[in-house]
């Protein structure tokens, strides 16, 4: 990690920039990690539930849209 | 490059030179506890090498089989076992791992950072691979032997299959848990690390591949797993998904499998084609040719990957749109693949080349992966692929992606960072010995395999026609020749590893530019606690 505060500081204030980054490397994380369980269930959801081709296309189109997102956002980012 | 790196703030030195003393456990509690991206980097390709040296093994088995005509060292089943637990190593426990440990040791000092972001979940990715490991080589000593349907575990071969089946589906579940867990970590480290002034165009390109690379696996992996999942209830909780027997679609688990399987060849040549992007320019003394149009090539590839997975099943009978849309498709991945071999062979171009290990393996890879991607664009085209498919031709075809393409590229990368991981410099005769030794035997093995293949040869079959015999014996020579330069390669990295050898200075090649070179080597056992100013 970056930096820790030390366990005598007690509750790190909101400004924190230690703390602003642990939280913002746990929301990415639970994002991704989220998005991982998604694709998991949906592949397996998608031959349980009706027709299994729209299913498996749905998945496939979200599995893309998720790239394209990812992606790009960070094709577009500038800092 | 396009990152520079200027001052390092004051006292920066005097920091590293505490380093050298950083207080770490030892022993063997050091490796087991450590969370520091350099151990995890370091155990990561040691790992993957000592896999490679199992599924190398397992090939000299297949070759020594194929040498001749006729059943001599091995029966069929076992001859089978082989060819499924080779592909299936050499992919997810030698390749994979060894771009990992690239990864871990490179992404922090190359952006700036610490550490990675989650340490001890790094700790824990890496420590999933061992388990993992010993499933797969003990499922050859369990009760009906290892897997033997091939690395891609067709149903309904799978579903018939005996224990060693269960133990390559849970290794592939706990393979996959490690990858997606490396992936959010490295992407979280990429996103939130990077030293003030490093934006992401500006970060190296190795960082880069890695984080579209990062953003594949966490796409395909879950992907892998649901299907290997439902492979596991259809053999034991009576499920039908891929059972025709039951109304299942043996066929739909193809489509899955490739739709996790062909960006799983990306995930494993984007890491590569990111080392290479750091070598070239440094070698040739000249920046990376078109900064930004490799990264939007690299984009490019990525997100076309996922759109062509059906080039691998044409002979399963598809509508003819399909068939159109999916070798149209497969031939567009050209295009960025073209742009970036023009953008290596453009940095070279009037440069100051000089031709150390790294920068060979960097040259070999252009060539023999060029080659590789030429024979792909061969096969997307459906009737010539309905004629090679599952003939020795795929075989030269992905062993010229693979091994010419990402082994070389990690050689390359080895030899071109060892300096700063060790502090001691390779032997530079012995390193182009195991370039040229390599070269020429992969292709004493590999390209007689087009001419097999075309001459109608199938795969994985432990005998074969007349015919085919000189061809096949001078495959196994190659292949003996390829799997002993090897040694040469494991000599050198534990030469520098004991420091026998000269003393590496922090950089050792002039035309490097990333942050790595800016600290001592070996690199300190902390580095970047204070992040470093890029301009």
């Amino acid at each position: 990690m970056v930096t820790s505060p030390r366990a005598s500081d007690g509750p790190a204030p909101k400004a924190d920039p230690a703390a602003r980054l642990r939280a913002s490397n746990r929301r990415i994380a639970l994002t991704l990690a989220a998005i991982a369980a998604v694709f998991f269930v949906g592949i397996i959801a998608s031959k349980l539930v009706g027709d299994p081709r729209i299913g498996i296309g749905v998945l496939g189109g979200a599995v893309l849209l998720y790239l394209l997102v990812a992606i790009g956002r960070n094709l577009r980012d500038r800092r | 490059m396009s990152t520079i790196a200027h001052d390092h703030p004051a006292g920066l030195g005097d920091h590293h030179a505490h380093d050298d003393h950083a207080h770490h456990p030892s022993g063997i509690t050091r490796w087991l506890t450590t969370t520091n991206h350099k151990d995890i980097g370091t155990m990561y390709l040691w790992f993957s090498f000592a896999m490679f040296l199992v599924g190398g093994t397992m090939a000299m088995i297949i070759r020594a089989e194929l040498f001749q005509p006729g059943l001599q060292i091995v029966d069929p089943e076992f001859f089978n076992s082989m060819t499924t637990l080779h592909g299936l190593i050499m992919v997810f426990g030698a390749i994979m791992p060894a771009a990992v440990g690239f990864a871990n040791w490179q992404i922090p000092l190359m952006i700036g950072a610490p550490d990675m972001a989650f340490a001890r979940m790094n700790n824990w990715s890496f420590w999933l691979l061992p388990p993992a490991a010993i499933l797969l080589v003990t499922s050859l000593f369990v009760p009906g032997g290892a897997a033997s349907g091939g690395w891609t575990m067709y149903p309904p071969l799978t579903i018939q299959a005996g224990m060693g089946m269960d133990l390559t589906i849970f290794a592939v579940h706990i393979l996959g848990a490690s990858s997606i867990m490396g992936s959010i970590n490295i992407i979280t480290t990429i996103l939130n690390l990077r030293a003030p002034g490093m934006t992401l165009m500006r970060m190296p390109l190795f960082c880069w591949t890695w984080l579209i690379t990062a953003y594949l696996l966490i796409a395909v992996m879950p992907v892998l797993a649901g299907a290997v999942t439902m492979l596991l209830t259809d053999r034991h909780f009576g499920t039908t998904f891929f059972n025709a027997a039951g109304g299942g679609d043996p066929v739909l688990f193809q489509h899955v499998f490739w739709f996790f399987g062909h960006p799983e060849v990306y995930i494993i040549i984007l890491p590569a084609f990111g080392i290479v992007s750091q070598i070239i320019p440094t070698f040739a003394r000249k920046p990376l040719f078109g900064y930004a149009s490799m990264v939007y090539a690299t984009a490019g590839i990525a997100i076309l990957s996922f759109i062509v997975w059906a080039h691998h099943m044409f002979t399963t009978g598809m509508p003819t749109a399909g068939i159109l849309f999916f070798m149209y498709a497969t031939m567009l991945i050209a295009v960025p693949t073209g742009v970036k071999v023009f953008n290596w062979l453009a940095t070279m171009w009037r440069g100051s080349m000089t031709f150390e290990t790294p920068m060979l393996f960097a040259i070999g890879f252009l060539f023999l992966f060029t080659l590789g991607g030429f024979t792909g664009l061969v096969l997307s085209i459906m009737p010539v692929d309905v004629q090679a498919q599952d003939t020795y031709y795929v075989v030269a075809h992905f062993h010229y992606v693979m091994v010419a393409g990402s082994l070389f590229a990690f050689f390359g990368g080895a030899y071109y960072w060892i300096p700063k991981w060790s502090g001691t410099m390779y032997n530079e005769t012995l390193a182009k010995v195991h370039f040229w030794s390599s070269l020429i035997s992969f292709n004493v093995t590999f390209f007689p395999m087009h001419f097999l293949g075309l001459a109608g040869m199938p795969r994985r079959i432990p005998d074969y026609a007349q015919q085919f015999a000189d061809w096949n014996m001078i495959a196994s020579i190659g292949a003996f020749w390829f799997g002993a330069s090897q040694l040469l390669f494991l000599y050198s990295m534990v030469q520098c590893a004991r420091g026998k050898g000269e003393k590496a200075p922090a950089r050792p090649w002039d035309g490097a530019t990333t942050l790595e070179w800016t600290l001592p080597s070996p690199a300190p056992y902390h580095t970047f606690e204070t992040p470093p100013a890029v301009k």
